[in-house]
């Protein structure tokens, strides 16, 4: 956890940290509005709150570069977010219309921008892409360009069989990619007691002859610093790293769970306590490199942001019910075509 | 059918499947399989194999010996037994440009796969667009004393799934233009070698690198009258033999062989059906919801104005494969079962 030897370091020039804190800031307010809506009946589908784990999802994503590949859970829309994804076409996606990245073929947070910003498309059994992120990470390898792959899973799909097979296969092969944990304490309902009999996850790299770390994921910067150094060992060719991300799911597995089976002192003290953007703000400030004016101008910012693409999702027009047999098979074209009659452009 | 033998004449390792022809030029059904292979592997660098002892040891049947030795570690991957990630891996890889192609030792541990396989590769295309031209082939069927967890036809799981091509070739011509087919589509394809015809099958294949069969034709394999008989697979084989004693008789049986099971060709099965009225599906998955089930559905709605009798079925029953060889014959429809099942259906 970190030092008071580390509070005072900038691991990044002035300007990125403070588009860290901006990322930090849109991905809480997302998270807030896109519940409120939902509660509202405003918005279709489902909601998977991430709010709380911002500084794992944001610290981790600031380490790669452009050419890197994430391969993120239903949980993990901050990371998108940082990773490069236009929020238009994200609320588009939410919203089931043509210009969301899946053309409205799925919805929320199961989103991806493969052949833009190198995301895979969430799928819900997880950690069902750790495999495959095993193979994109091969083809790094192969190709010899410093790229890494990451990836990220909860603490609930450390049970699973394929975590196990894809980090021990990582390792074997010495591949350019870092395992995440998201350990947001639940598993759905599930306690970390209930899930492992180990102190920590992080302690099991040790079986697969890796590093792994352990990071208060309140802590953005904590967190970028145990990232850097798991995407230098990868480029490196030092093969995989497993960091283990600490924080608090402060809302419910989905929209829908009220999580009355998290002790509300355990919630509170998260909050209170453990906040990343609001740890992260109060850190910049100290540092100087925020100041009030600079913050509510952020804030502003991002609030519009939001306003402005959930108005392109709404203008933007529903896909064509004629088109729900296409895009099977490669060869139709589908997904090669103009989706047409979008509300905007590749950039939004 | 129970009978094996040890291919004869073997080359050694690093040389090419062609040279284990026998000396007529005649290939097996196993060696058409490494022809195709090899050619894709030499045609193509983008074209890679992993599996379980697939290169040091040369696969369980032997299909990739001397591979290895060709193509290099790098193309030739002996993988951990981790049939998810083995999948996962290969999606993994196709999304990054590479054409991989994973050998499972038997068709039936695709179940330990089966996540990856029907939530991750069945559906990406769908879903994102990205396209993730895989190959997943492997050994099926019955009728060589396996049992029940090396005899299974997997078929019917995988074609539910949609999104994923079925081959189930019965001739080692068809056998090789179509892996060669499935190895240059850009969507993912099930390949399945029915293991009771690795070595008991030999004929004309051609040495045409470009020599392809086309996915989702079918092929009379024997044309007739009377009744047709509809089959793919080990039980092409037991459905002319019937047809030769069924001439003897004075009764005209057409052999319409799949060839690829999903999506299947429904034109020429219809095209038969409209000239001998009388439908028998022959089949080795099992009858509740087996291939045979749909084809017989394909038959009822679009040609029931050209049948004479109902569509009659056989395949085997929905539980495990038997070991004890009066058992698994009784098991498996036989010669003279499908004999039966002519007259019955010439009789109506």
């Amino acid at each position: 956890m970190r030092s008071d030897a580390t509070a005072n370091e900038r691991p990044l020039p002035d300007e990125r940290l403070r588009e860290m804190l901006s990322m930090l800031k849109l991905a809480r307010y997302v998270d807030e509005r896109l519940e409120a809506l939902y509660r509202q009946g405003r918005l279709p589908g489902a909601i998977y709150s991430g709010r709380g784990q911002e500084g794992t999802h944001v610290g981790t994503v600031f380490a790669l570069e452009p050419r890197d590949s994430l391969f993120p859970t239903h949980r993990d829309l901050t990371a998108q977010l940082a990773k490069g994804l236009d929020l238009n076409r994200v609320l588009a996606q939410f919203w089931g219309r043509i210009d969301g990245y899946l053309r409205g073929r799925d919805g929320n947070s199961h989103i991806g921008d493969w052949d833009g910003n190198r995301t895979y498309a969430v799928m819900s059994h997880l950690p069902i892409a750790y495999p495959v992120a095993v193979g994109a990470a091969w083809a790094y390898q192969r190709a010899g360009d410093g790229r890494v792959a990451l990836a990220i899973c909860g603490d609930g799909a450390t049970s699973n069989g394929r975590w196990h097979e894809a980090i021990n296969w990582s390792a074997v092969q010495r591949l350019p990619v870092i395992w995440v944990v998201n350990n947001n304490q639940f598993a759905y309902s599930t306690p970390n007691e209930k899930e492992f009999a180990v102190p920590t996850i992080a302690e099991r790299a040790a079986a697969y002859g890796i590093p792994g770390v352990r990071v208060d994921g309140a802590d953005v910067l904590e967190v970028f610093a145990a990232a850097r150094d798991a995407v230098e060992r990868a480029r490196g060719g030092g093969g995989p790293s497993l960091i283990e991300s600490v924080s608090l799911r402060w809302r419910g597995h989905a929209g829908h769970d009220p999580a009355k089976y998290v002790p509300t002192e355990l919630l509170e003290h998260y909050m209170r306590s453990k906040d990343p953007v609001k740890n992260f703000e109060e850190r910049l400030r100290d540092l100087g490199i925020v100041d009030d004016a600079a913050i509510a101008e952020m804030q502003a910012r991002v609030e519009q942001a939001f306003e402005e693409a959930h108005a392109y999702a709404l203008a933007s027009p529903f896909p064509e019910p004629g088109d729900v047999d296409k895009g099977v098979w490669a060869e139709d074209g589908y997904w090669t075509s103009d989706p047409g009659r979008g509300g905007g452009t590749e950039a939004g | 059918m129970a009978s094996t033998t040890v291919e004869s004449g073997a080359a050694g390792h690093g040389a090419e499947p062609r040279g284990k022809r026998s000396e007529d030029g005649q290939a097996t059904y196993l060696i058409a399989v490494a022809e195709a292979l090899w050619e894709e592997m030499e045609r193509d660098e983008r074209v890679i194999m992993l599996g379980e002892d697939i290169g040091v040891y040369g696969g369980a049947f032997k299909v990739t010996e001397g591979f290895l030795e060709r193509f290099g570690p790098d193309r030739v991957m002996d993988t951990p037994i981790a049939e998810e990630t083995i999948v996962g891996f290969a999606v993994g890889a196709a999304m990054e440009g590479w054409r991989p192609i994973a050998e499972f030792q038997y068709s039936d541990f695709m179940s330990s796969g089966f996540d990856e396989i029907t939530t991750v590769l069945s559906r990406y295309h769908y879903r994102s667009g990205v396209r993730t031209p895989v190959v997943l082939r492997a050994p099926s069927g019955g009728g060589v004393r396996a049992s029940s967890f090396h005899s299974v036809n997997p078929e019917p799981w995988f074609a539910y799934a949609g999104g994923i091509k079925i081959m189930c070739p019965a001739f080692p011509s068809d056998a090789k233009g179509l892996l060669k087919s499935a190895i240059r589509d850009d969507n993912p394809s099930l390949f399945l070698e029915h293991k009771a015809l690795y070595r008991r099958i030999k004929e004309h294949v051609s040495e045409d690198p470009a020599a392809l069969i086309p996915i989702s034709s079918a092929a009379v394999k024997r044309p007739g009258d009377d009744v047709t008989i509809v089959t793919y697979g080990a039980m092409v084989h037991k459905a002319l033999e019937a047809a030769d004693t069924l001439a003897g008789r004075g009764i005209s049986a057409e052999v319409v062989d799949l060839r690829t099971v999903y999506p299947i060709d429904e034109e020429t099965v219809i095209r038969s059906i409209e000239k001998t009225s009388r439908a028998l599906v022959l089949y080795e998955s099992f009858h509740f919801l087996g291939i045979g089930a749909e084809v017989a559905s394909v038959i009822a709605e679009k040609a029931f104005e050209h049948l004479d009798a109902p569509v009659m079925r056989l395949a085997p029953p929905n539980h495990p494969v038997p070991f004890s060889p009066p058992l698994e014959d009784a098991f498996l429809p036989q010669v003279a079962d499908i004999e039966a099942a002519v007259d019955r259906l010439s009789a109506w």
